[in-house]
């Protein structure tokens, strides 16, 4: 998503954002009418920031702002503004964090059930084949030892084997935060005010994203539930791919071009990503009973 | 327009090629090779064993083994230094230095008693029972700055920490907690989610007892009167006005007191608290009440 530029915000005040881009044919539905001003003189007034940050930006920083378009129709990009929190959407990119929690997410899940026999468990293999002294051949004293072909291996995989580690929670966090940031940075976030689509025609999702220039695999993120059109839609389809906020992860983001957040989901991420900065270490586990935990009580 | 808002490295990235699975990498010099023995030029040939004798084939005696001198470990007398270290209670020392941050911060309400309860949920202190810790102690570090009239209760305090809490129109109380209540007062969730009844707390043993029946200290079980006393005593000894506590607006929140037998504000022993339903449970048998209330 283009970020908020000047000419994109005149335009957009003059309400001809979308239509200044080309001539379709089908009305798509009107941007907010802006506000009349008192006196005749003074023009109108309009705010586009259509959200604004609930968790306060502290005063050095401030907040960094995405257009907010919808689906219905394929130029139906410049709704309003989104006020995005820095904290989240701008930190610091910190790529070595995006290589850890994304190798943590591949390999942490891991178990190699690789196992071979040593001598003592591959059959036979307990009488020394020949004498001590005098055959002429080399002295043995297993058919089954490493040397000999059909032995047991001498140091082999012995699994099953685990590969579980955690990396802490912050830092975690702060991947989810880093890979957002670098989204938005590289024009690949877009904003919705809902995942809303006219009809629940595959080809014409695949064509919005076309139309849109999304790239060839698209993230759709929203809070719970999937309105009826976009979960049909997007059922068959390999390069979209629909999760809701709780399973948002490193990986995804960085296999999928492009992220689409609705605003519920912006919401949602920045006040579960926030509440870890200003947090008291864990007492108890935090799956007990908390009177501060933003996603329980 | 964010640009000003907006690091150097994240306008760097917007030139950058696109950053995916296939472009990421660790910092340089954050993995480093692990050395494989036996392999190559610099973890092979030996292996890092050292030429020939023991030290190669692997039979070196054992750790403190002096070729057949007296080895240090045994030629060296006995002394009971850790004897029965597991048996002496230990007290976590909190410096008024820290109270101060702590109430200074938010973290700690000075507007209602502070208890060992209150001090672990605002991560002050972290008190381990299961290593013979039997609380806090007091300890005077910060003496000179500390300005905060608190009603606190600790395990042990000092002479001077007692007198810089009073000077400041505060109340300082030292009481016992055995070590299972101790337990349920620095984690009442997790004591709650069991589903037990609150027990009563016990009564110190012989060696505290004269600890805790001492005014000069403070405690607990000693006479109110003669607590009294004893602040005008330490006001006089160490030359402060003592402040006179009745008269302030807080009066009724500093002079809370629990009783002997009480672990938490409010909560009686014997009543059980349903977290998920939000209710306490109180007994009506006749024998379980005569029990929580002896």
């Amino acid at each position: 998503m283009i970020r908020a530029g000047a000419a994109a915000l005149r335009a957009w005040s003059r309400g001809r954002g979308w239509a200044a881009l080309s001539t379709a044919p089908p009305a798509p539905p009107a941007v907010l009418e802006p506000r009349k001003g008192l006196s005749p003189e003074e023009p109108p007034v309009a705010s586009p920031v259509l959200r604004s940050c609930s968790v306060p930006v502290p005063s050095p920083l401030s907040p960094v702002q995405a257009w907010v378009g919808s689906l219905r129709h394929p130029q139906d990009t410049l709704r309003g503004l989104a006020d995005l929190h820095p904290d989240v959407f701008a930190v610091t990119p910190r790529l070595d964090i995006l290589h850890t929690v994304a190798t943590w997410q591949k390999n942490f899940r891991r178990i190699s059930y690789a196992r071979v026999r040593t001598r003592a468990e591959v059959r036979g293999g307990g009488r020394k084949p020949w004498r001590q002294k005098g055959s002429g051949r080399a002295r043995h004293g297993s058919v089954r030892s490493p040397l000999w072909r059909g032995g047991g291996i001498a140091h082999g995989p012995r699994g099953p084997t685990s590969y579980f580690y955690m990396v802490p929670m912050r830092v975690r966090v702060l991947g989810l935060k880093v890979a957002l940031s670098v989204k938005l940075m590289q024009d690949e976030l877009h904003v919705v005010e809902s995942l809303e689509l006219p009809s629940s025609d595959p080809q014409e999702l695949l064509e919005l994203a076309r139309a849109r220039h999304w790239g060839h695999s698209v993230l759709l993120v929203d809070t719970n539930e999937f309105p009826e059109n976009i979960s049909a839609a997007a059922e068959g389809l390999k390069s979209i791919t629909l999760i809701p906020a709780l399973g948002l992860n490193v990986h995804s983001l960085l296999k999928h071009q492009t992220l689409v957040l609705t605003l519920d989901a912006v919401a949602f991420l920045e006040q579960r990503l926030l509440w870890h900065d200003s947090r008291y270490s864990p007492l108890v586990p935090f799956s007990l009973p908390h009177r501060d935990l933003p996603g329980a009580a | 327009m964010s640009g000003s808002g907006v690091s150097r490295g994240l306008e760097l990235l917007r030139s950058l090629p696109r950053v995916s699975l296939a472009n990421l990498r660790p910092n340089p010099g954050a993995k480093k090779r692990e050395k494989r023995r036996g392999r190559g030029r610099y973890g092979g040939r030996k292996c890092g064993r050292g030429h020939k004798g023991e030290r190669q084939r692997g039979n070196r005696p054992r750790l403190g083994f002096e070729g057949g001198q007296t080895p240090f470990y045994l030629a060296i007398p006995k002394y009971g230094f850790n004897e029965g270290h597991s048996l002496r209670r230990q007290y976590q020392p909190l410096s008024l230095q820290r109270l101060q941050y702590l109430i200074d911060l938010g973290r700690v309400d000075p507007t209602q008693p502070i208890d060992l309860t209150q001090l672990t949920n605002a991560r002050g202190v972290t008190v381990q029972p299961l290593k013979r810790d039997y609380g806090v102690q007091l300890v005077e570090e910060g003496a000179d700055i500390f300005a905060a009239k608190v009603n606190i209760e600790v395990q042990r305090a000092s002479e001077l920490a007692i007198a810089a809490i009073e000077k400041n129109g505060g109340t300082v109380t030292t009481s016992f907690y055995d070590p299972r209540s101790l337990e349920i007062l620095i984690k009442p969730v997790v004591f709650f989610l069991r589903g037990k009844p609150i027990p009563k707390r016990m009564l110190p043993p012989e060696d505290l007892v004269r600890y805790y029946t001492d005014p000069r200290n403070r405690g607990y079980l000693a006479d109110p009167s003669k607590v009294a006393e004893a602040r005008l005593e330490l006001a006089k000894k160490y030359g402060y006005v003592l402040p006179d506590i009745t008269k302030d607006e807080l009066f009724k929140m500093l002079s809370a007191r629990k009783d002997p037998r009480q672990i938490f504000f409010g909560l009686a022993p014997g009543w059980i608290v349903n977290l998920a339903d939000k209710k306490i449970l109180k007994p009506t048998d006749e024998n379980l009440l005569k029990y929580y209330s002896s």
